[in-house]
């Protein structure tokens, strides 16, 4: 755990509000690691999955308010981290289902373990991507359908996309979800990352962000 | 108490000394540990945090592990470590006033290990204002003197009385300082989402500030100043109007760092 400055290698426009923003330092960090990145819109640090593009460290951000918009204008980031637990999968075979955003840490992910990768997005992209990618919600919703054969998945987007991914996919596999709370330390200090499992409450910067599905929802 | 630099981690901000993995200790002039109640305490449902350029509303609800589980771990040299590196102050509180003097009971043979006690008697997030039963509270302040042999020190809210008039009572019952000021109950509404709790950040400093100056004017404790303290001049500003030491709370999420420049002016 660090603090430290990010210089933007590369800003990549992937649709209207999403973007990959690579940079020039590495920084060690397991699969689905965050970091939490300062902005001047809010006093709190905000989460960002870490990953790959183009062999460089990297961030997908989708802009959904002030401080996202922030933060692709930028070139210099400050922020600590990696954050949260490493996420290793389950022996078997295993897709990633996630959204333009995720791009970066699904790449990686893919690189590390070799696992499937499914985008959904509501509009098509503005680059090739090396995965399959779905667009518009009956195309997602058809693709959760067909996946067959696997023994795990992990889904990656937003509360909505996650839990109807859930509801498809669990009597299928394993679905491994990483879950969206407001963070203000990242580190475990705070506590109001806590999010209510069948086990207890658990605090998503260091418990998660993934669990499993079945912890959350029955 | 003598803390060089006269910086203090304000307690539930920096949880139980996770911000030492980012901040170097020497910078740190005490660090205040989340409040421990006597029984263990899950806190509010989530969501429990929002935050704006100018504060943050948190509602965690005092989420702790009881004292009885804290001192295991204090016995299973769970926080060593931290001792090691830092003075460290315990807070505490009660949901009532037997319980503040049952965790005091508790906590007495371990004393000695911190460099103060906090009694926390200001918490937005549990529906109990001690503040607001003087009569009670000086009760209370006299019955955790006489049970306690170490720097006492009171965290007062704005929400209740007047906090000059509870700090002379604390003055008077024999404590030794006070942190000014808490959180204040707030609520923010985002879409269908309603989250009520303490506010904190930049738009407590002119409430805070206000607070450490009306309880300067009016005794000689020890003063620990908390609201709003973001920066080397917010932290000029509290001394200014009487503080001995600045507590940094909401500024660790905005920039961990922040405590190191904070530190290097004034050590
Ligand atoms: C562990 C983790 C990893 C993340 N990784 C990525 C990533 O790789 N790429 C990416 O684009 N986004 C990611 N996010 C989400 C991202 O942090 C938020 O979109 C961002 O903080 C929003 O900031 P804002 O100022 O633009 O919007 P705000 O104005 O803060 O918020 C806009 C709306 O989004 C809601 N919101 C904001 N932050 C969160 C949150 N953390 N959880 C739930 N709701 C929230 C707000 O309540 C509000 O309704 C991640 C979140 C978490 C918890
Ligand atoms: C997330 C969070 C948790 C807090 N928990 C506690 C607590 O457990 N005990 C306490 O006395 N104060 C608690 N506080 C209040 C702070 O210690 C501090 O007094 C307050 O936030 C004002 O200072 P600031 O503006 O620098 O944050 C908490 C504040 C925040 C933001
Ligand atoms: S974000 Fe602070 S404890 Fe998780």
């Amino acid at each position: 755990m660090e603090n430290f400055s990010l210089t933007r290698s590369e800003l990549v426009q992937l649709t209207a509000d999403t973007f990959i923003i690579s940079f020039n330092e590495w920084i060690d960090f397991e699969p689905i690691q965050f970091i939490m990145i300062e902005t001047e819109t809010s006093i709190v640090r905000k989460p960002f999955g870490l990953g790959r593009w183009n062999g460089k460290l990297a961030i997908g951000v989708q802009i959904i308010g002030p401080g996202t918009n922030y933060i692709v204008q930028q070139s210099v980031l400050e922020a600590h981290g990696p954050c949260g637990k490493g996420f290793v999968p389950p022996e078997g075979k295993g897709a990633m289902i996630a959204t333009p955003a995720c791009l970066p840490m699904a790449l990686d992910l893919h690189k590390r373990y070799g696992c499937d990768v499914f985008i959904g997005s509501l509009e098509e992209l503005s680059i090739e991507i090396p995965f399959p990618l779905v667009v518009g919600d009956e195309a997602f919703l058809n693709l959760l359908r067909s996946l067959e054969g696997y023994d795990w998945f992990l889904v990656i987007g937003s509360d909505q996309m996650e839990k109807i991914s859930y509801d498809i996919l669990k009597g299928k596999a394993e679905v491994f979800v990483s879950f969206n709370e407001y963070m203000a330390c990242g580190i475990g200090a705070c506590r109001g990352c806590a999010k209510e499992t069948k086990n207890g409450l658990k605090h998503l910067c260091i418990d998660g962000p993934v669990l499993r599905g079945e912890e959350v929802w029955s | 108490m003598e803390l060089r630099p006269p910086i203090v981690i304000a307690s539930g901000t920096g949880g139980m000394g996770e911000y030492l993995k980012l901040i170097d200790p020497k910078h740190i002039g005490a660090y205040t540990l989340k409040t421990i109640t006597f029984n263990p305490r899950r806190g509010n449902p989530p969501p429990r945090l929002i935050a704006t350029q100018n504060y943050l509303i948190n509602s965690i609800g005092l989420e702790n592990v009881g004292v009885e589980k804290f001192i295991e771990e204090l016995e299973n040299r769970v926080y060593d470590e931290l001792f090691k590196k830092v003075k460290v102050i315990f807070s505490f509180a009660g949901e009532n006033f037997e319980e503040y003097l049952l965790v005091a009971q508790k906590m007495a043979p371990y004393q000695d290990r911190f460099v103060a006690f906090e009694c926390n008697f200001s918490c937005p997030n549990v529906h109990f204002n001690p503040l607001s039963n003087v009569v009670e509270l000086e009760r209370m302040l006299s019955e955790l003197r006489k049970r306690l042999n170490v720097f006492l020190i009171a965290k007062l809210g704005v929400e209740g009385a007047f906090i000059e008039e509870i700090a002379k009572i604390v003055e008077d019952c024999g404590w030794n300082g006070v942190t000014l000021i808490n959180t204040i109950r707030a609520l923010h509404v985002d879409g269908d989402r309603i989250i009520k709790g303490g506010i904190s950040g930049p738009v407590l400093k002119p409430i805070a500030l206000r607070a450490v100056y009306e309880v300067r004017k009016k005794t000689n404790l020890y003063i620990i100043a908390s609201g709003g303290i973001m920066n080397e001049q917010d932290a000029e500003q509290f001394f200014k109007v009487g503080a001995n030491a600045i507590s940094v709370g909401t500024a660790l999420y905005k920039d961990p760092k922040m405590i190191e420049k904070i530190a290097q002016k004034f050590s």
